[in-house]
């Protein structure tokens, strides 16, 4: 049995803001989030050991590199910190949270800080559809092509079609359940925008279709995003709960974790997985991993999930592969109203990738510490109720590194 | 009048499109609250009719876009399908002119919203109209920027009275959530609570109450600061003046450009009406200047006449756009090239330290900065403050810090007076205000060093610092 890691909270900027058209440098990204932190927190920076930054690719976006020595530059206290930066394109924020809890569990360090933080308003639409083309295998599937992403998951919905049927009027409820549940989130990017389930199935001048059956409302958001996220051991976080006067076990804890890469290229993922019930076994079993390392026997032991929905067709995928319907009928749970608020298990009640908006390296931390947020009972108008345990779900390129976090209490 | 909403006027998809549906309302615990579904909106093809209507509607009500022709509420409903970037967002919209529909509209409609051009005779008249065909409990609501609401509700009758208000939306009104709710002496004070809530919860608005004074809380602090700048640009220079007061100081735009986009014609209605009406410690920063008033009589409207411009013009040469620069002296417009200014060394410091995120210490480097530049802007900066906190009190303007702060920030996209004195510190806020001979606001001797004053939740200081 592992050790524990807690977790102590963290802060997520306004997902909403330009940071190009604030004239700000990548590092004041970061440098908000671990400040809001340590705020959020009362952590002294002093007592933080080690930092940890996912970020996906700042060099394209920012032209910097390096991200982890921007850790240092936030307070003297970080001087002659251990730091580094992990990259798995979207996944680069798990990734981060991986890599600081494993060096609790082996009992390297008790307090760690994460940051996920990706800058992408920096260039235009076509540009940044390039630069994330290099998540996929670029010279084979992205190279000369405009927004790839959204092609390849259009195949992801086409191949869900082709095993089990798919109607395009389930993605459209699930745009609309996003975007809804964004409204109630003062950080998200979308919380002012207008959307509506009509407005999802309609294809006109302003819903373009961007690749295959992916149209603007399927799409995830171009985001400007950093999230800090504390992490302790068990010495650690019972020395901040004897300092604060709470119990020990009122901290929420990473209860379980699953790590999981298929093949790189789309084709490959899918032809390797034609006999198997689910189009994505890989991320099936890093989910599966997350719930046997958490303990809980199925996805019913969890209240809510934080899943990656970078396109409606990626959240679609998602519900058969968390178990909460067979395999194929993914569409049961959205009829029925299984993922809204209030519905039985709610499906990204901070309005996920698509509502809360997508800062590529920054989203799995994102999700942690929304997860975080949901069992403590700090998500305001989002809150679910009774929420004990949370599941999230961070990809990274097509379905090829899959991070699921069972986040709560046991 | 304030009746439960019921249960009936929620479709299910209203329950994706708005703040509407059940679960909405019994997580947010605002079951009671007026029942807003049908909105009419007069002068639905103006920029702010047809922004408002957006907002109306994205909220899940059912709009009726008013114009004089049917073409001009078609020119509103387009304009709201761009600002919504929606085509759909017109299934919750309807057309109709003032001489077929207005009767018919007004008497079906839960509140009625005027957005007629910013003339109190045209709005009286069509107040008016409204009297007679609406019905006793609907709310009628003006979006006027600064004209009287209490001469707008003279002689209507008692029904109209107790339900009239402003609703001052700021433009564009979908993306400047900032709003100033206006009662008059005559309007329910129940209806102006709810108006606050609705407009937060539904239409997620930041929501304040001003009182009925001219040009209201936000354009009353924010125009003294424009027009004093513009009173400055006369002798430093217009391109020097923005770059003193630019983004470093807590604003998304330079203040001469902002009059440029605002227009000219607006700045001096604004400006004029607070200096005829008004009378406080900065009455002359609210004159307006006599270059402007010689300018405007010429059609210098700022952004809105690109042929004769503001404080800048841009032009076409060849394949290429200069911008040029008004030399208020003159009247005379230069390349901005040659009119380049001098870069000030403490101020490229403060920029330099907002670009990488160390707001606190810019603030500082502000305050320590030398030279008589370094004194002209803190003039200006700390004018902003104690002019904007003189506005808070009883028989003033609103009645918390709080409202000034958001808005300021909300309405304006300017740093929020609290979030000066919380990195100044009230003590050293008091020493500047004194050292610049300025008012010092009594409610600052009350704050104790240490004691945050904007407690805005979920925003970080750090939006309104444009390096």
């Amino acid at each position: 049995m592992a050790a524990p890691v807690y977790i102590l909270g963290g802060y997520q900027t306004d997902f909403a803001r330009n940071w190009k058209k604030e004239n700000k440098h990548i590092v004041a990204m970061i440098r908000e989030a671990v400040e809001g932190g340590l705020e959020a927190t009362g952590i002294d920076p002093r007592e933080i050991q080690v930092g940890h930054v996912g970020n996906f690719a700042a060099e394209l976006y920012a032209m910097q590199g390096h991200l982890g020595a921007f850790l240092v530059d936030v307070d003297p206290a970080f001087s002659g910190l251990p730091t580094a930066r992990h990259e798995a394109a979207c996944a680069s924020g798990s990734i981060a949270i991986l890599a600081a809890s494993a060096e609790i569990e082996a009992g390297r360090y008790d307090l760690a800080l994460v940051v996920g933080v990706e800058q992408m308003k920096t260039v235009d639409p076509a540009k940044g559809g390039e630069f994330l083309g290099t998540a996929a295998w670029y010279e084979r599937e992205a190279k000369g092509i405009e927004f790839p992403f959204p092609k390849l998951f259009g195949r992801l919905g086409d191949e869900y079609d082709r095993r089990y049927g798919l109607k395009d009027e389930h993605l459209a409820h699930i745009s609309a359940i996003n975007y809804s549940n964004a409204k109630r989130n003062p950080l998200a990017q979308t919380r002012n925008w207008y959307m509506t389930e009509d407005q999802a199935r309609s294809v006109d001048k302003f819903n373009t279709v961007i690749g295959g059956r992916i149209k603007i409302s399927d799409c995830s958001q171009v985001t400007d995003g950093a999230v800090s996220l504390f992490l302790a051991s068990e010495k650690a976080a019972a020395a901040y709960a004897k300092k604060r006067g709470i119990a020990l076990e009122s901290i929420p804890r990473l209860l379980g974790w699953g790590h999981r890469t298929a093949p790189i290229e789309f084709d490959t993922k899918i032809a390797e997985s034609r006999n198997n019930p689910y189009v994505l076994p890989h991320t099936r079993q890093a989910i599966l991993d997350a719930f046997r390392r958490a303990g809980i026997p199925d996805v019913w032991a969890v209240q809510a999930i934080e899943t990656h929905d970078c396109f409606t067709t990626s959240e679609y995928m998602a519900i058969d592969h968390f178990g909460i319907t067979k395999p194929g009928e993914s569409w049961k749970a959205i009829e029925d109203g299984t993922i809204e608020m209030g519905g039985k298990l709610p499906i990204n009640p901070s309005g996920g990738l698509i509502g809360c908006g997508h800062p590529v390296g920054a989203t799995g931390v994102r999700q942690v510490l929304d997860a975080y947020k949901q069992v403590t009972g700090q998500c305001g108008d989002y809150q679910v109720e009774n929420a004990k345990r949370v599941a999230t779900l961070n990809i990274g390129g097509s379905g090829t590194t899959s991070v699921s976090f069972v986040v709560g209490f046991a | 009048m304030v009746v439960p909403v019921t249960f009936q006027t929620l479709s299910r998809n209203d329950k994706h499109a708005t703040n509407l549906g059940l679960f909405e309302l019994r997580l947010r615990g605002i079951l009671l609250m007026i029942p807003i579904q049908k909105v009419v909106v007069l002068g639905a093809n103006g920029t702010m009719g047809a922004g408002s209507g957006e907002v109306f509607a994205a909220g899940g009500c059912d709009v009726v876009f008013l114009a004089r022709t049917i073409e001009k509420a078609h020119e509103g409903l387009v304009a709201a399908q761009n600002m919504a970037k929606s085509v759909r967002i017109a299934d919750r919209i309807s057309l109709g002119t003032y001489d077929q529909d207005l009767e018919e509209a007004v008497a079906k409609a839960d509140l009625i919203f005027e957005a007629l051009a910013e003339d109190i005779e045209l709005k009286k008249s069509f107040f008016a109209k409204v009297d007679k065909h609406r019905r006793p409990e609907s709310i009628v609501a003006t979006v006027s920027s600064g004209l009287s609401i209490a001469e707008m509700a003279l002689g209507r009758s008692e029904s109209f009275r107790r339900n009239f208000l402003g609703i001052h939306l700021f433009n564009p009104p979908n993306v400047i959530v900032g709003t100033e709710v206006i009662p008059h002496e005559g309007t329910d004070p129940q209806l102006v609570r709810e108006m606050v809530q609705l407009l937060e919860r539904r239409f997620g608005r930041v929501a304040i109450v001003a009182a009925d004074k001219p040009a209201f809380a936000g354009n009353r602090v924010g125009f003294k600061v424009l027009n004093e700048v513009a009173i400055l640009a006369e002798e430093h220079g217009v391109a020097f003046m923005d770059y003193l007061i630019g983004p470093y100081t807590g604003r998304a735009m330079s203040p001469l450009a902002t009059i440029d986009l605002v227009g000219w014609d607006v700045h001096k209605a604004i400006v004029d009406n607070v200096y005829a009406h008004t009378k406080d410690e900065a009455h002359e920063a609210f004159r307006l200047p006599a270059y402007m008033e010689e300018l405007i009589g010429r059609g210098h409207l700022g952004n809105k006449t690109p042929q004769f411009g503001g404080f800048y013009r841009r032009v076409k040469e060849g394949n290429q756009t200069v911008q040029l620069v008004l030399d208020p002296k003159t009247g005379a417009y230069k390349d901005l090239r040659e009119a380049a200014v001098r870069k000030l060394p403490w101020l490229e410091k403060i920029r330099d330290l907002h670009h990488v995120g160390r707001y606190r210490e810019a603030l500082q480097q502000f305050l320590s900065a030398e030279g008589p530049e370094a004194d002209l802007a803190r003039k200006v900066v700390f004018g902003y403050i104690s002019y904007a906190l003189n506005r808070v009190g009883e028989k003033e303007v609103v009645r918390e810090v709080r409202d000034i702060d958001r808005i300021m920030g909300f309405g304006f996209n300017w740093a929020p007076p609290s979030v000066l004195i919380d990195i100044f510190g009230p003590e050293e806020t008091i020493r500047q205000l004194e050292r610049y001979k300025l008012p010092v606001p009594a409610i600052l001797r009350t704050v104790s060093p240490g004691q945050k004053l904007f407690r805005e939740p979920h925003v970080n200081i750090g939006r309104f610092f444009a390096a």
